[in-house]
């Protein structure tokens, strides 16, 4: 043991450092010891830069998160010592942590962090309740009589909040101080819809349904409807209504309906004013042109039915959970054939049902997915083969596959948990001061 | 004992004359047989003083009567002249010994005659006078003697003369033809009369010995009078049947009489041509047409590698050799390795030569012999030629979520046409409608009594289910609907003009109430028929079959209202009954039969005979042309329904009883589960092509259900438009099996 360790740590590695975070170090050539491990790296590159305070750095190898020895890593890839490593470093994650607990009557869907100082939580029970830090529930609505399937904030206006519904309608409402008041309901779809997102400017909306329409719809609240009410609920209406008709939410049509998936849209978001990204149980992931309302391209995944959808910062990169058991990484560029197009696949152990982006552009490559077994997986999509971190949402609650997570966002260092057991919130400290 | 105390008085009396010894044993003889006496003398006269022949009187007085005194004088006489014979060497084998007293010891001893130097006598006796033994006689030739006699004497060579003497002795003296050259003692020697006499009967083919009488009188050892054996093998007495009649014999005697009496026998038939044997002639057959027996196959020669010495190209390599040992003896094409030995002389003995040669006798005799026939298959190419299963993927493989009932067994499983909605019944009564791919429930239906059934209408323009519980069949609306389908539902379901009431009577009461919670529309069925425990669509989604607990069969058209019974004579108690998918055909399923009937033309078409003791479950391919029914002893059938009453295939992989059987609408798969707690997919390809069989190919076993009192998963259901399944089991759980 103690030649073979006196061998390994006169064993040094040409190796160079590379970065994206701001801790750039001169780009050359360092001879680092075999037995080296992240520790060692990491306070290298602390003393290098001399950093005031100490941040702890991963080190990603050819797409590998470094878990072990340098030495052991080359061993195991067949590597030679005089070949150069190029490493990239990146800040680590440190673990998350348990923030609050604000458990739910029904479960969770959906939960946005958007509006500032607060969650949004949406829930199967068809109420909208907005949190502030501390854990006090200031709004708490019923906004529609059926599940409601997904909220948005609008990053334009965060006091307006837009609910998708298994009542086959979506709603814009704006939230109060302390009320919910619903403004609009969108009326397109014949099935339940599964999701809503807003355009970055806020000036539209998409629906994704399960009758395999995608409506785009303008922000605009009209001053009456647009659409003739249905009879059955006109009937029921007139009855119990007829003396807030003003305060009544107008009822909305979509400006634009895109058609081309097969079976039910899982989800749809957009990718930039005009265009937008949908994707599917006919294992199909489509970008649209909201403005002409046609499909621009198709991947087609075989037998992928996707869950969940997230585009990167980049634009070009979508990532689609899908019930097999794995995210897919897309590349948008590459045109054509799906199989070019697939970058790489994140394996998980139980369904993920929901994909959450790393706020931080600095740490764009960190994506975070909750699946149905309860753990919330921190990737980082250069090292696609582990997670680089995880935990377990609702640890104490609950028996073993029934702590389903449905929803998930990541915004201001807080990582928001909507699931079977209620609403969790997690700090994710990325060692961002 | 007589003998022994006069050897100890001989002892006392050591120097005791002869006389007396001989006169104390005549005494004492003399007491018990006194004729003796003259044997005595004889005895003295030839000098047998012995134990043996005194004793043996002894004997014959203990147990004799006169007759044997008798031939015993008889046989002293016929010793006697025996005697006067000289001729004891006929009669004993050994000669006589003489018992004299010895001079030196003074004892008794035994002096057998003098061998008589006669022709059967030892002829190393004869007196040669040259005693220089076989050593080669030229030895002698420079020297005047030709050897030594026994005392060491020279014995000298005789006069012999020139040829001219030879010749003049052939002329002149007769018996030279008969004299032979003596090389021991280097002359001629004559022929005795006695040798010529040999020679003559040698020639002649006479015994050589002279003395030799061929035709000796016989001598009567044990026959005649007197020489019978006397001593008796067995003390027993004489048995009873030495001189009583045979029972049986006798018996047998009279039912020969009895029969000759009643005429039964005729004792002296007149003899007629008949009766006479006939002769004939094996000889004058035509001969045989078979062939003539096979020769016996003769031993194949042996070859140049069977040589001693064969040539270098024959000896094997290392390789070869090991090889051929590895080969077990039956598999070796050769049953020798060719060796090479550098003389003959080296080479052993054939050590398989016995086994070898009884084989061959086994080959002639023909005998059968037990061979090992062993298999030269690969096992590998046994197993049929099936795709691997992860060519045929989609298939579900893992669970993805799971919804609980609380309480109960869930029996009751449908999924929504649509494949979105799951509905789930339990013995407690409760129906929950959740979603298939978050396992979230939105409804929850209580009824009072356990679920037996339910099913979704197939039909797309409206959506409702029917959920049978305790004679009832209860029609409900699942909420958020489109407006258009609720109505179209609301009207189908509870029409504002009630269709016309059918001709026919029926017992079945239909009740329409849209305003109610629970269900918008009732079916009763009669009283007390039973829990519905299967209720199947057409699939047009216009008629309805039920089947209750009672065995009633009810076919429901939901447009007229109106319910009918048209299987009540079926024999047996019904299980199950299907749609076909595309034509107008009905499968009712027995305990041990399927019978598929004509609805249209109302008559009954096939019975199928799936040697199921009891049928659990069945369902048809989408196709419609395939059947499989699965049953409580394990076993699943494939049907095709084109070829044969018979099961195509029947397997047999679960453990414990099926309790459902589903085929996917569009994947060509199906999933059997079974109280062992498993359910497993099967890949099922069934062609366009009449002559290909359909593909079935076991994929994946999947567990996950607890088995719960003996009860594992209870009903299986596919995802309509994913290849995703829906199993519920007894531990009241409903897994969904995703891909």
């Amino acid at each position: 043991m103690a030649s073979s360790s006196n061998d390994s740590s006169r064993v040094s590695h040409p190796v160079v450092l590379s970065t994206q975070t701001p801790y750039p170090l001169p780009s050359q050539k360092f001879m680092i010891p075999a037995n080296w491990k992240r520790y060692q790296l990491s306070q290298l590159i602390n003393k290098a830069l001399s950093l005031p305070k100490p941040i702890p750095f991963d080190f990603l190898v050819r797409g590998e998160v470094l878990r072990t020895s340098l030495g052991e890593w080359c061993a195991e890839h067949g590597l030679l010592e005089e070949e150069t490593l190029e490493i990239e470093y990146i800040q680590s994650v440190m673990p998350p942590q348990r923030m609050s607990d604000i458990p739910h009557e029904d479960w969770v869907s959906s939960v946005s962090c958007g509006l500032q100082g607060h969650f949004v939580t949406a829930s199967y029970d068809g109420y909208i309740r907005t949190f502030d830090y501390s854990q006090n529930m200031v709004a708490n609505r019923q906004l529609h009589a059926a599940p409601i399937t997904s909220v948005c904030v609008f990053p334009s206006d965060p006091t307006l909040i837009a609910t998708s519904s298994q009542d086959l309608t979506a709603q814009i409402s704006r939230i109060d101080s302390a009320a919910v008041q619903p403004l609009a309901t969108l009326h397109l779809h014949t099935s339940p819809v599964s999701s809503i997102a807003s355009s970055p400017s806020g000036k539209h909306l998409i629906t994704a349904s399960w009758d395999a329409l995608v409506g785009v719809w303008d922000t605009s609240i009209p001053s009456s409807d647009e659409v003739a009410a249905d009879l059955v609920q006109a009937e029921r209406k007139s009855k119990k209504r007829k003396v807030d008709e003003a305060d009544r939410p107008k009822r909305k049509a979509p400006i634009a309906v895109l058609k081309s998936h097969t079976a039910r849209v899982s989800k749809a978001i957009f990718t930039g004013d005009k265009n937008a990204i949908s994707c599917g149980f006919d294992s199909t992931v489509r970008t649209w042109d909201t403005e002409i309302g046609i499909c621009t391209n198709t991947i087609i995944a075989s037998e992928k039915p996707f869950l969940d959808l997230a585009i990167l910062q980049n634009g070009n990169t979508a990532l689609a959970a899908s019930t097999d058991r794995t995210v897919t990484i897309y590349d948008l560029t590459a045109d054509g054939a799906s199989l070019s197009s697939t970058v790489g696949t994140l394996v998980h152990p139980a369904t993920p049902s929901c994909i959450a982006l790393s706020p931080r552009s600095s740490s764009s490559q960190q994506i975070a997915t909750g699946s149905y077994d309860g753990v919330v997986r921190i990737w980082d999509l250069r090292s696609t083969k582990a997670a680089i971190s995880s935990f377990k949402a609702w640890e104490n609650k609950g028996k073993d596959g029934s702590r389903k997570i449905l929803g998930l966002d990541w915004a201001n260092g807080v990582i928001g948990i909507g699931g079977e057991c209620g609403f969790e919130v997690w700090r994710v400290d990325e060692g961002s001061s | 004992m007589v003998a022994v105390t006069t050897s100890k008085d001989t002892r006392k009396r050591k120097q005791a004359p002869q006389e007396e010894v001989t006169n104390e044993r005549n005494g004492l003889n003399g007491a018990s047989n006194l004729e003796m006496h003259s044997d005595d003398e004889d005895g003295e006269e030839i000098g047998s003083d012995d134990g043996e022949v005194e004793d043996f009187p002894e004997i014959d007085v203990a147990s004799d009567s006169e007759e044997d005194e008798e031939s015993e004088e008889d046989e002293e006489e016929a010793d006697e002249s025996g005697e006067g014979d000289s001729d004891d060497s006929d009669l004993h084998i050994f000669p006589k010994p003489k018992t004299i007293v010895s001079d030196i010891t003074g004892r008794p001893k035994r002096v057998y005659p003098e061998i008589e130097p006669d022709y059967d006598s030892d002829s190393s006796t004869e007196d040669t006078p040259n005693r220089v033994g076989d050593v080669p006689m030229h030895w002698y030739d420079d020297l005047p003697h030709i050897g030594y006699d026994i005392n060491g004497k020279q014995v000298l060579r005789p006069a012999r003369g020139d040829e001219l003497d030879k010749f003049l002795k052939t002329v002149d003296d007769p018996d030279a033809w008969t004299s032979a050259f003596d090389k021991n003692m280097q002359g001629d020697k004559a022929l005795s009369p006695q040798e010529l006499d040999i020679i003559r009967r040698l020639y002649e083919g006479e015994n050589p010995d002279a003395q030799y009488d061929p035709y000796e009188p016989t001598i009567e050892w044990f026959t005649g009078k007197g020489k019978e054996e006397v001593m008796p093998l067995s003390a027993a007495p004489e048995p009873k049947r030495r001189w009583i009649g045979s029972k049986w014999e006798k018996k047998k005697i009279m039912k020969i009489v009895r029969a000759i009496r009643q005429g039964r026998i005729i004792p002296n038939k007149p003899k007629t041509k008949e009766s006479k044997f006939q002769f004939y002639s094996i000889w004058s057959e035509p001969p045989s047409s078979h062939p003539p027996p096979l020769p016996a196959p003769k031993p194949s020669l042996p070859t140049n590698s069977e040589s001693y010495n064969p040539p270098e190209e024959y000896l094997p390599t290392d390789a070869e050799r090991a090889e051929w040992q590895a080969t077990d003896p039956e598999d070796r094409e050769r049953n020798y390795l060719p060796q090479k030995y550098s003389s003959l002389r080296l080479v052993p003995g054939y050590d398989q030569f016995i086994k070898e040669r009884f084989n061959r006798q086994l080959d002639l005799y023909l005998a059968p012999r037990i061979q090992r026939t062993k298999i030269n298959i690969d096992p590998n190419t046994l197993i049929p030629k099936l795709p691997s299963p992860s060519s045929l993927k989609p298939f579900p493989t893992y669970k993805s979520l799971t919804f609980t009932h609380a309480r109960g067994r869930v029996r009751a499983l449908s999924i929504s046409p649509d494949g979105a909605w799951a509905l789930s019944g339990d013995e407690d009564g409760v129906v929950s409608l959740w979603e298939v791919n978050v396992g979230k429930e939105i409804k929850r239906w209580k009824f009072e009594s356990k679920i037996g059934s339910l099913d979704w209408c197939p039909r797309s323009d409206v959506t409702y289910f029917v959920v049978g519980v305790d004679d009832t069949l209860h029609f409900i609306i699942p909420p958020n609907l489109p407006s258009a389908i609720f109505s179209a539902t609301q009207s189908s379901l509870a029409p504002a003009t009630l269709p016309p009431p059918s001709a026919i009577p029926s017992p079945v009461k239909w009740v329409s109430n849209s305003s109610s919670d629970l269900s918008i529309l009732k079916v009763e069925l009669p009283p007390s028929s039973g829990t519905p425990t299967q209720i199947t669509w057409h699939r047009r989604g216009d008629y309805m079959s039920t089947v209750s607990s009672g065995g009633g069969v009810w076919i429901h058209q939901i447009s007229r209202r109106h319910s009918q019974a048209p299987f009540k004579k079926v024999r047996g108690s019904v299980q199950l009954v299907l749609f076909h998918p595309t034509k107008p055909h009905f499968f009712v399923a027995t305990q041990q039969y399927v019978r598929i009937y004509n609805l249209s033309e109302q008559k009954l078409l096939k019975t199928l005979m799936p040697g199921i003791r009891w049928i659990s479950s069945m369902d048809v391919h989408p196709s419609g042309d395939h059947l499989i029914v699965g049953g409580y002893d394990r076993k699943l059938c494939w049907f095709d329904l084109e070829l044969s009453d018979k099961p195509y295939k029947v397997m047999r992989y679960h453990v414990k009883a099926i309790r459902s059987l589903h085929f996917h609408p569009t994947y060509p798969l199906f999933a059997s589960s079974s109280d062992d707690g498993a359910i497993q997919i099967f890949h099922a390809r069934v062609y366009n092509d009449l002559m290909t069989d359909p593909l079935i190919v076991p994929l994946k076993i999947l567990r996950g259900h607890t088995v719960k009192d003996g009860l594992g998963v209870l009903q299986v259901r596919w995802c309509n438009r994913q290849p995703w399944l829906i199993s519920s089991g007894a531990d009241g759980a409903v897994n969904v099996w995703c891909s």
